[in-house]
């Protein structure tokens, strides 16, 4: 057992215990809370696999910005002392067969192995070659995702500006 | 109109759009312990309504009690800020309802400290305005200034803050000989002064953004509201008792009214800023022209004014400062009333306040310059 | 250093320990002298931040702590803060209001990880250099929301919202507005971009690009004019408001260590980091990073403060497409210069 071996094992460990407690926990913030620490595992587990790009990346778009926008959704919209949320209901039965369904098709997956689309790119280069790769290859989806992002801007804006109108 | 207490609390607390809150009597911003009760619709002000009372002294009661030199201490403890001038207002009151003269040395004396602390009142106004926006600076630098101006005073009364130094016919006591060039140094020394507050204050864009165009108020609703001071020359009307109903020796003096257009707290805040050169210059003539001779006039043994009844008013820091005095011929008041220009000034907050944010009722309700000792007595 | 290094390892290796032990040592011995220049460094600006205040209103601040010129006063306050009792609001989450002001601290403490203080002193110059201390800044704002949220305070929720509306929105200009230097430089590296400023500082060719950093830094910190959600005269209070003792000096100290953090930062960025004659690099780069601080210090004692919507329009409608004009220009030109 290496040092990464055992480092990986307690980053996974980590982000495991935050996922549960995101969807174990009574209180709505503290699964909010949770849901950040589970993002910073993930983002450790990047680094881990030589990923910094993306893992700085995951920590900028997912803790930077998802969670604190849920984290307003949250506080503008309930009351103070947030009660409870329930975390069983009468689907309990059916999404455990979902759920072991997806586990047996992911382990499958994984021990048939993936085929390489791709030789790994060297260390070093990773951000300038997906930098390089984003804006050549890829540059198609890249400006159908940036539309798809201004249309969701433009759309959250007319939206409040209604509510503003209207008072 | 704002429900009772008790359901302003209970509701309160259920969301988090709030629609009441309440600021004061504890706040660092409201200058003393006024309490504000504000209707907010998200972060706008719908609704504004002023609680006062908490710095009530039964002045007016107590007066009806004591002999009209007994009430003089009492004075400076209406407008704090300005002790000088309420004095001011009540001796002429005083003599004007039994016909007093005043000699010549000591109108000239009274003029110059009553414009001293006209300079005073505003610098403090001008600090705490300053602080409240975020400007801790210009706090240090008016009361610097201050104090300067305090140690004059202090020369002269003996006191720093409630001076109970005018008497009906004159004066108590003649300036020391030190004073004049006391206070000509003084005034060289605040001349250059005024443009550091300009450069700090009048000339940052970021506090003409706050407060350019806030709190409106219009000419009429001035004039119906019995506004006075400077707030009512920031709304374009130029009143001033100094020069329409002059009382004194102010005739005499030649100084420029500062007249605002829109009403707002930017005009507010320039009316009162050229205010002080122009007492200034005031108290510059008033010390070039100081005539040697006696500081009290002839004042009976025992004050007992004819029956009747005056009001008397003059131009405090904060605005029309009135008296009204009924007597019965005996050595104490039937009735004294004090018209006290800061608790009508406060008035008209429930006008102007509504439609603005949050953060900008802190600074309306500074620009209408409220000192709660005058507001409750 | 290399060579040190080299030699502390062969000492554990002779003994047969495994190399992850010696790492670990050295990373300890690291973050352990990280720790201690924060905390004397944020000592020094607090003193210093009351001896520039005191000049500009022209009183004199600190004068007996200690002897000459009460340099001892922040340690004196340090201790007093850590005397003090600690109170936990009736109501209020326990576990999140702890974890709070940890939260911000370990964000504050992170970025230090770029810094360069000199050629060879840095703690790890990661390829993504500049990246890491955005994506890391974003951290302070969740622990800001938690700190609020957590104070059972409807006044501490409102103020912590709005001071995180604040930091994002004033994110986006910051980033946009460093995106110029890396275009010129190719590299997220800091020691390469510092390295790059050889001949020519930064702050010469991106002028506007610096203003509008340090514009935006200076709302990142939450200090004047943009500190509207930590200002007390205003309705609203703050998000530390139920923190009292230790738990109020954390966050005190993380914003100190923020200010260091985006000053330096700056230096490194625009002023040319450690470059300069004569002096040992450190010391420039020192003495260009509290420059920074005292200019940021200048300005909070000179100017009023800005309401909160004249700040959103500041920094959505004025510094952003001032940045995107100044990353657009600056990549005109480097395509016409090839």
């Amino acid at each position: 057992m290496t040092v990464t071996q055992a480092v990986f094992f307690l980053l996974a460990a980590f982000t495991l215990g935050a996922a549960l407690l995101v969807v174990l926990a009574t209180n709505i913030v503290h699964c909010a809370i949770a849901l950040v620490f589970t993002f910073f595992g993930v983002a450790a587990l990047y680094v881990l696999l030589d990923a910094e790009f993306l893992a700085a990346v995951q920590v900028l778009l997912y803790v930077g910005g998802i969670t604190i926008l849920l984290l307003f959704a949250i506080m503008l919209t309930s009351r103070i002392s947030a009660r409870g949320v329930k975390i069983m209901n009468e689907q309990a039965g059916i999404s455990a067969l979902v759920v072991f369904a997806i586990l047996a098709l992911m382990v499958f997956a994984n021990l048939k192995g993936f085929v390489l689309a791709a030789a790994p790119l060297p260390a070093s280069y990773a951000t300038a070659s997906l930098g390089r790769l984003l804006l050549t290859t890829y540059v198609l989806p890249f400006e159908v995702v940036s539309i798809l992002l201004l249309a969701a801007m433009v759309g959250a804006i007319i939206l409040a500006k209604r509510e503003r109108e209207k008072d | 109109m704002i429900p009772p207490e008790t359901e302003i609390i209970e509701r309160t607390q259920e969301t988090m759009e709030e629609m009441y809150v309440n600021m004061g009597p504890q706040h660092p911003s409201t200058h003393g312990v006024l309490r504000l009760m504000l209707k907010l619709d998200g972060e706008m002000v719908t609704e504004v309504v002023p609680y006062i009372g908490y710095l009530h002294r039964c002045h007016e009661k107590i007066g009806e009690n004591r002999t009209y030199i007994q009430i003089i201490p009492y004075t400076d403890r209406l407008d704090y800020l300005a002790s000088m001038y309420n004095n001011f207002g009540y001796v002429l009151a005083v003599e004007r309802l039994m016909g007093l003269q005043v000699p010549e040395r000591a109108e000239y004396m009274r003029v110059i400290l009553a414009e001293l602390q006209r300079i005073a009142s505003h610098l403090i106004w001008m600090g705490t305005f300053g602080m409240d926006l975020g400007n801790f600076t210009i706090f240090m630098y008016c009361f610097r200034e201050r104090e300067k101006i305090l140690d004059l005073f202090e020369s002269v009364s003996g006191q720093r803050l409630n001076y109970a130094f005018y008497r009906f016919g004159g004066m108590p006591m003649d300036f020391p000989p030190t004073f004049l060039t006391d206070c000509k140094a003084f005034l060289e020394w605040f001349k250059p002064r005024l443009p550091e507050y300009d450069a700090i204050m009048t000339d940052n864009i970021i506090f003409q953004k706050r407060v350019q165009g806030l709190g409106k108020l219009d000419q009429k609703t001035a004039i119906d509201y019995a506004i006075s001071g400077p707030m009512l020359r920031a709304s374009g009307v130029k009143w001033d008792l100094r020069r329409d109903d002059p009382y004194s020796i102010y005739d005499r003096f030649e100084f420029d009214i500062p007249v605002g257009a829109a009403g707002d707290v930017w005009d507010r805040y320039m009316v009162r800023r050229l205010e002080m050169a122009e007492s200034v210059k005031i108290v510059e003539q008033a010390l070039r022209d100081l005539p040697p001779g006696e500081i009290m006039g002839k004042v009976p043994k025992k004050l007992k004014p004819p029956a009747g009844d005056i009001y008397s008013r003059v131009e405090s820091p904060r605005g029309e400062l009135g008296f009204y005095i009924v007597s019965d011929g005996s050595e104490k008041p039937y009735r004294y009333k004090v018209r006290s220009p800061a608790f009508v000034n406060l008035s008209v907050l429930p006008v102007i306040g509504p439609g603005h944010l949050i953060a900008d009722m802190v600074a309306i309700l500074g620009s209408i310059d409220i000192v709660l000792g005058e507001v409750d007595r | 250093m290399e060579k040190a290094l080299e030699r502390f390892y062969s000492v554990f290796a002779a003994w047969g320990v495994p190399p992850f032990v010696p790492q670990l040592i050295v990373m300890l011995m690291v973050v352990s002298v990280v720790i201690l220049f924060i905390s004397v460094s944020v000592m020094f600006m607090i003193w210093w931040e009351r001896k520039i205040s005191a000049h500009i209103q022209v009183r004199y601040g600190p004068m007996r702590v200690g002897g000459w010129h009460g340099w001892a006063q922040s340690i004196a306050d340090g201790i007093k803060l850590l005397l003090k009792e600690d109170i936990i609001p009736a109501g209020a989450d326990k576990l999140v209001f702890a974890l709070a002001p940890m939260v911000v601290f370990a964000a504050a403490l992170a970025a230090y990880v770029i810094i360069p203080f000199g050629p060879n002193l840095i703690v790890r110059d990661l390829n993504i250099g500049v990246l890491f201390y955005i994506s890391i800044s974003s951290l302070t704002v969740v622990g800001i929301i938690m700190a609020g949220w957590s104070s059972n305070n409807k006044y501490s929720v409102l103020g912590a919202l709005r001071s995180a509306a604040q930091a994002v929105s004033y994110e986006v200009p910051l980033v946009v507005s460093v995106l110029g230097v890396i275009m010129t430089v190719g590299s997220l590296s800091m020691i390469q971009i510092v390295e790059a400023q050889k001949r020519i500082w930064f702050v010469i060719p991106q002028f506007f690009g610096f203003l509008i950093y340090l514009t935006a830094a200076i709302a990142e910190c939450n200090r004047l004019p943009f500190d509207i959600p930590e200002a007390e005269s205003e309705l609203v209070a703050g998000f530390h408001v139920e923190y009292s003792g230790m738990r109020f000096a954390i966050f005190f100290l993380a914003e100190y260590a923020n200010m260091f953090t985006v000053s330096a930062i700056a230096t490194a960025l625009f002023l040319g980091g450690w470059h300069g004659p004569l002096l040992p690099p450190w010391l420039w780069f020192l003495i260009k990073t509290y420059f920074i601080i005292f200019v940021m210090m200048w300005l909070r004692w000179t100017l009023a403060r800005l309401r909160v919507d004249q700040l959103m329009n500041l920094g959505w409608k004025v510094l952003l497409p001032l940045a995107f004009l100044n990353m657009g220009i600056t990549g005109l030109v480097l395509v016409i210069h090839g």
